[in-house]
């Protein structure tokens, strides 16, 4: 049979999603007719003291089942994932829960909310970076944090170190080369401050969690969550000190996630209202809480100079990055290393100095979303490089042909690349756009430019994937897994794969996903990781099925197991009277009296079970240098054409062209799709999406009719969009696969920054580049000119 | 919440219903909580991201914003209604057929809309159906392939019906 492998098979989960017959978690709702429901107060302001909290009205409410507050003796809320927490004293952001109410109905619920009665004495609040690195700024969060062994695991960063400010909390340093000799010898600088906004990701299916309280005193629980083995049930077990054979986690269809639902949170307190109550109870995010309740992005402030050569060459890059991580109490995630690690495998970088750190607001806590930061981080490399490309009058393309790392180059970690393919995906999308040529000026006020730009983004190794193949005895095919599929197709490439290895149509397999008392271990989808982690499990327990399929035909037919072939229903065997037989045929039907212990049985399947995890990090040293930092590395590559209204600085995305470097795809068909989404996904946050905040420091956009999502019409037509698959092999994927879709994000803010450069010929530093900046930059800039 | 009940009378997908309902719920918490149709999805409340889209009289409209007592004599349509003895209608093909799905949320919606666009005008060019489509959010297509697929519906490429399934 021709390889499945390349194939843009269609989705697996299509019919069930065009008809609606589907179930995503929250569709769960009506299957339980004594279901509670749980409702938050949550504090109106970014910093408060609580100096009264009274809930005796609400829980003499009829119909209240139980009001939940902080003071509940022995608990440890520091172990609840931080939008979690719910507030003691003090809410440290706009948004956090202060009591949680579970009542028969959502309207008594919602009632019993109103009648709690709460003071708030507003603190002063940090909202931003630049509020909470002032001297003698206001602390966020705790003044003596950095006294607490939990701190800094790392070295302490100088600006940590020097007491810049208690909102500081944890630090990463790395220096490769000599940056300051190498700067030293540039023949040309350029430099700059970069910042970036606040966003949400905004899956359309609000987080939500139904827990079932189970007889034994267990729970099952289905929710949108991510992670079903590695994030919630691991979780729940540990905090809520759950035995694991008592709590089943299901994962139905997920409404998106784009790392959003990576955070337990409403899991974890859906379950410990569940177990506080022993009811069923559904906890459904409102919008508004996904805005103010959920965790949001990390901003990165970034301060970057690179000195070059004059033909190019980039010797030295000094950089600096903040990480804007929000209320997150007990940070232990943070340091600036997870966002810089895009700075490492782009380019080449002989000398590289930086110098990163967290810093706590009083903002929603942040947590993963598509990139880790990544797009944040890599922004201000980008738009310098193109920056530098003009001051040399050199192309974009040529400046970076010059400089990005080669397969087989170590980088500046003294990591191995062994898989690159993004000069490839450049010269791609530059040819397409036309990056080098001049456009038409046709549109009036509305001037035209052209840029481009590209990213890198690491896979962290992030642990085990397992995956169990039933071959069953009429030869149809069964697959278990527990990655997540929050949209992206994952569970068609994993199928895609084992009807590959068992050589049937992909029709053939039956797969069951997300269900931890059924599904084998997974950590997470997380990283881009699927593809490569879950994948290579899935061709693992593949390869387990067929070894003991073709030594049970062996067997039967006196052969050796390597004469034996598996296609599908049938075994071709070598050396025997015959050279083909129908497998199904060998599963004997038997009375229970003659079953037997040994030999192919109807009804009993052959289970094959694959387990792989990627071989660990090595732990960076004294500089921060590491040969094994992380595992491999994806890339993308955008050129855009803009229309920049010099009047009113709106930005108007004309064409655009991103590239993947995959590794092999398993399924173009859906590495396309995902660079299209993934592009919709950067336009949107690079001109419009952004936290804005009340005088009392709330998001005072937490609607979708004032936080606007990128609709149809801010996306090219459909000729004007351009997805380019150029892979190079990963040595270590499934059959060369890779994954990809953070790294698409990345470039396609520095490319549009560099397209409005051409356009209008202002540089912006910062994004979402909204309508009134580039209004006030092309105002500035008019200004200047007028002057001279 | 606790207000006197008042009688309903809807088509929906055809069949008829009395309802005797609490005048201030949404046609979205009836379709969904009372009559089961849970392809209809709820994803802000405040009519800005589509996902609870509904054909009322063939027309689009937004489920969670309209009040019962709105719906009453009117006929519904949802995407438990497309599909017609074992065979998808031909937008539901077409979305399967060009990818234009990915996590679902969005899709029931999404072709409901496209219906309608099409049902007022076959002929629809492409700045037509992303002019129908702008009220309709989707966090993951890029809306690329969800254009092709309608496109390919209005050629012609689909029969009637879709065949078995």
């Amino acid at each position: 049979m021709e390889t499945l492998i390349g194939k843009g098979e269609k989705r697996i989960d299509g019919y069930d999603k065009v008809t609606g017959k589907g179930l995503f978690a929250s569709d769960f709702g009506n299957q339980f007719p004594n279901l509670a429901h749980v409702k938050a107060l949550r504090s109106p302001f970014a910093h408060a003291k609580i100096s009264r909290l009274d809930v005796s009205k609400a829980q003499a409410l009829d119909g209240v089942i139980h009001v939940m507050i902080s003071d509940i003796p022995g608990l440890d809320w520091d172990q609840f994932p931080k939008t979690a927490i719910i507030a003691k004293d003090e809410a440290l952001w706009a948004g956090q829960i202060v009591a949680l109410v579970c009542a028969e109905t959502l309207e008594i619920a919602e009632t019993a909310v109103e009648l709690i009665d709460v003071d708030f004495e507003k603190l002063p609040a940090v909202l931003s970076y630049y509020d909470a690195i002032k001297s003698n700024p206001i602390s966020v969060v705790d003044p003596d944090y950095e006294t607490r062994p939990l701190g800094f695991t790392d070295r302490p960063g100088d600006r940590a170190s020097n007491r810049v400010s208690p909102n500081v909390v944890g630090s990463f340093k790395m220096h490769a080369g000599d940056v300051d000799k190498a700067m030293d010898k540039a023949e040309v600088i350029v430099e700059g401050e970069f910042w970036t906004g606040k966003k949400t990701a905004s899956p359309l299916e609000c987080a939500n969690a139904i827990c079932r309280y189970d007889s034994d005193g267990g729970i099952t629980m289905w929710s949108n969550g991510a992670g079903v083995h590695g994030v919630i049930k691991q979780g729940i077990c540990r905090v809520l000190k759950m035995q694991e054979s008592k709590v089943r986690i299901i994962q139905p269809y997920m409404g998106g996630s784009f790392g959003s639902r990576l955070n337990p949170y409403v899991e974890m307190l859906t379950a410990f209202m569940c177990l506080t109550v022993k009811r069923t109870v559904s906890f459904q995010f409102t919008r508004e809480e996904v805005f103010i309740g959920a965790p949001s992005n990390w901003p990165c402030i970034t301060k970057v100079k690179l000195g070059a050569k004059k033909d190019g060459t980039i010797i030295a890059n000094d950089y600096y990055l903040a990480e804007e991580i929000g209320a997150c109490l007990n940070n232990s995630f943070f340091s600036g290393r997870l966002s810089s690690s895009g700075a490492i495998p782009v380019y080449r970088f002989p000398n590289l100095r930086m110098d990163t750190c967290a810093v706590a607001t009083n903002t929603v806590p942040a947590a993963e979303y598509r990139g880790l930061g990544c797009p944040e981080a890599e922004f201000g490399i980008e738009c310098l490089v193109n920056q530098l490309a003009d001051e040399l009058g050199m192309s974009p393309v040529e400046i970076r042909m010059k400089n990005i790392i080669d397969k087989g180059e170590r980088d500046a970690h003294g990591e191995l690349i062994t898989s690159i393919g993004l000069k490839a995906c450049l010269q791609g999308v530059a040819d397409v756009i036309k990056v080098d040529e001049l456009p038409d000026q046709d549109m009036g006020v509305w001037k035209k430019g052209r840029g481009c730009a590209v990213g890198g983004k690491q896979n962290t190794p992030l642990g085990r994937s397992e995956a169990e193949v039933w071959y069953n005895s009429d030869g149809s095919i069964q697959l278990f897994i527990s990655c997540d599929e929050n949209g992206m197709g994952a569970t068609t490439a994993m199928a895609q794969i084992a009807a590959n290895e068992l050589k049937v149509p992909i029709t053939d397999i039956k797969v069951t996903k997300g269900d931890t008392a059924i599904t084998p271990y997974d950590n997470y989808s997380a990283s881009s990781r699927t593809t490569y982690n879950t994948g290579n499990a899935v061709k693992l327990a593949c390869e387990d099925a067929i070894t003991q399929l073709k030594e049970e035909v062996a067997r039967a037919y006196g052969l050796h197991p390597s004469m034996v072939d598996i296609v599908g229903k049938k075994a071709i065997l070598a050396g025997s009277y015959i050279q083909e037989v129908d497998i199904p045929s060998l599963f004997q039907p038997t009375s229970m009296f003659t079953q037997g212990n040994w030999g192919l049985k109807k009804g009993s399947p052959i289970k094959g079970h694959g387990i792989f995890c990627p071989a660990p990090i090595h732990q960076w040293n004294e500089k921060g240098l590491s040969d094994r930092v992380w595992n491999w590395f994806q890339y993308s590559a955008a050129a855009v054409e803009v229309a920049v209204n010099e009047e009113t600085g709106q930005v108007k995305v004309l064409k655009i062209a991103s590239s993947a470097d995959t590794g092999n795809p398993i399924n173009p068909k859906l590495v396309e799709a995902q660079i299209e989404g993934g592009i919709h996904m950067a336009i949107g946050f690079s001109l419009n999406e952004e936290h804005l905040f009340d005088e009392n420091g709330k998001i005072a956009n937490a609607t979708f009719s004032d936080y606007r999502l990128p609709t149809i019409l801010d996306m090219p037509t459909n000729e004007n969009v351009h997805s380019l698959i150029n892979p190079d092999p990963l040595p270590d994927g499934p059959y060369g696969a890779k994954g990809m879709a953070e790294s698409i994000t990345i470039p396609v803010g520095p490319a549009i920054a560099h397209a409005i450069y051409k356009a209008v010929g202002v540089r912006v530093r910062g994004y979402p580049m909204t309508a009134e900046r580039i209004l006030a930059l092309i105002k500035e800039k008019k200004t200047k000119e007028a002057v001279k | 919440m606790n207000g006197e009940k008042m009688k309903i009378k809807i088509t929906v997908n055809g069949r008829k219903h009395t309802l005797y309902v609490s005048p201030d719920r949404t046609l979205l918490e009836i379709l969904r909580e009372e009559l089961n149709l849970i392809g209809t999805k709820r994803g802000c409340d405040d009519s800005n991201c589509g996902v609870c889209t509904v054909l009322m009289d063939g027309m689009a409209v937004k489920s969670c914003t309209i009040l019962i007592p709105k719906a009453n004599g009117h006929a519904i349509t949802t995407i438990e209604g497309l599909e017609r003895e074992n065979s998808l209608h031909p937008l539901q093909q077409a979305f399967i057929d060009h990818f234009a799905v990915q996590c679902g949320f969005c899709t029931p919606a999404m072709i409901l809309t496209a219906k309608a666009i099409l049902d007022e005008n076959p002929n629809a060019t492409e700045e037509d159906i992303r002019e129908g489509l702008h009220g309709n959010l989707c966090r993951c297509t890029g809306y690329k392939k969800i254009v092709e697929a309608i496109s390919a519906v209005r050629n012609g490429e689909y029969k009637d019906s879709c065949g078995e399934v």
